[in-house]
């Protein structure tokens, strides 16, 4: 006899009951000397407290990496990593950044053509000839 | 007209805290740059009123004056029903079967376009919807058609919102790779490249749901 794993009932979908967040970690990095980080630092003063208060669902940390350009990292839930680097950008560019990565979902981007994707099967079944009583020729 | 049907009935089951300050809102409290807003009191409960005044008051003295102008990030509360719906006889016979199958699809309009879906479903919007923040739930009160295996409720053109439940969760907002368009004309060597990257909004499905008729022919009256 051959051994069979346990068969799902169901899948796993995320956001029809529970929702967890893609994005787990936003990872801030900066400069303290060079220029192209002085947006970076004022948002760090002034805003990050408050962007990391609204999402608590997301790890934040700050570290320095001097004489480079200050980057943002999401890490996501699938593994994967995005990093966006925020140099000469404004507090509210910043900003937009971190919110940017908050919302992915953390994919390759890709081109989409069909707006509908489903694991579920057809409601209505496939048409059958031999039921209803059929065409009359 | 529609656009803004739809954000009225965003997260309904939001709209009774909304007279509360936005810090009792845990998803509203994501979205970054919310304002205080001012929430018309619902006249039942009388604690709820007191609070919305309350902070209402606060708004009038924190906020300034051209900041009121701008439009309001939170949507009202829909209008209650004022007219009993008006049920067809077998429509009122083929419901309950309708419903009692084990599996619904619902033809959801949004903007205008049908999108026919399952629950569990994923809805790749063509649009970036502004005002939504991930683990919003937005109530589709839009269908043109609402159906089983057997059986297909058709609205002329839409089914009546009092008839089902369709609510999807805002999933968050994906973009597409980089688009790049070369713009040549004829005997000239000069070639723009035009760059383009849309953002858009994906929904998942969570709930759809078929009233009962006796809810849906009490909603009605009641109000």
């Amino acid at each position: 006899m051959v051994v069979q794993g346990i068969r799902k009932a169901t899948v796993g979908q995320n956001g029809v009951g529970a929702f967890i967040l893609q994005c787990k970690r936003l990872d801030f990095h900066y400069c303290d000397w060079a220029g192209s980080s002085k947006g970076m630092n004022s948002f760090l003063r002034n805003s990050l407290t408050k962007f990391a208060a609204l999402n608590p669902q997301v790890e934040i940390t700050v570290s320095p990496r001097p004489r480079r350009h200050p980057v943002i990292k999401g890490t996501y839930i699938n593994g994967r990593e995005k990093a966006i680097c925020v140099r000469n950008l404004t507090k509210e560019q910043v900003l937009q950044k971190a919110e940017l990565l908050r919302d992915a979902n953390g994919e390759k981007l890709k081109k989409v053509t069909k707006p509908v994707k489903s694991i579920n099967e057809s409601v209505r079944g496939v048409w059958s000839p031999y039921h209803d009583g059929g065409i009359h020729v | 007209m529609l656009s803004r049907s739809i954000r009225r009935s965003i997260l309904d089951s939001r709209i009774p805290t909304s007279a509360l300050p936005p810090t009792f809102l845990p998803n509203r409290a994501r979205y970054f740059n919310s304002t205080v807003q001012h929430v018309d009191a619902p006249a039942e409960s009388l604690d709820a009123s007191l609070l919305a005044t309350n902070a209402s008051t606060e708004a009038l003295e924190t906020v300034a004056p051209v900041r009121r102008t701008i439009r309001q990030k939170v949507p009202l509360p829909p209008a209650p029903f004022t007219q009993p719906i008006a049920l067809d006889a077998s429509v009122k016979e083929m419901l309950p079967l309708l419903a009692a199958q084990p599996s619904h699809y619902i033809s959801a309009h949004i903007h205008a376009k049908p999108y026919l879906v399952t629950a569990g479903d994923t809805v790749r919007l063509p649009f970036h919807m502004p005002g939504v923040v991930p683990g919003d739930i937005l109530r589709l009160n839009r269908a043109s058609s609402l159906g089983s295996r057997d059986y297909t409720l058709k609205g002329t053109p839409y089914v009546d919102e009092r008839v089902f439940e369709c609510r999807a969760r805002v999933m968050g907002t994906e973009a597409e790779p980089m688009r790049t368009k070369e713009k040549k004309k004829r005997r000239n060597r000069r070639i723009n490249t035009v760059k383009s990257k849309h953002k858009f909004t994906i929904l998942k499905i969570a709930e759809i749901k078929i009233n009962s008729l006796e809810d849906i022919e009490g909603s009605g009256e009641s109000v």
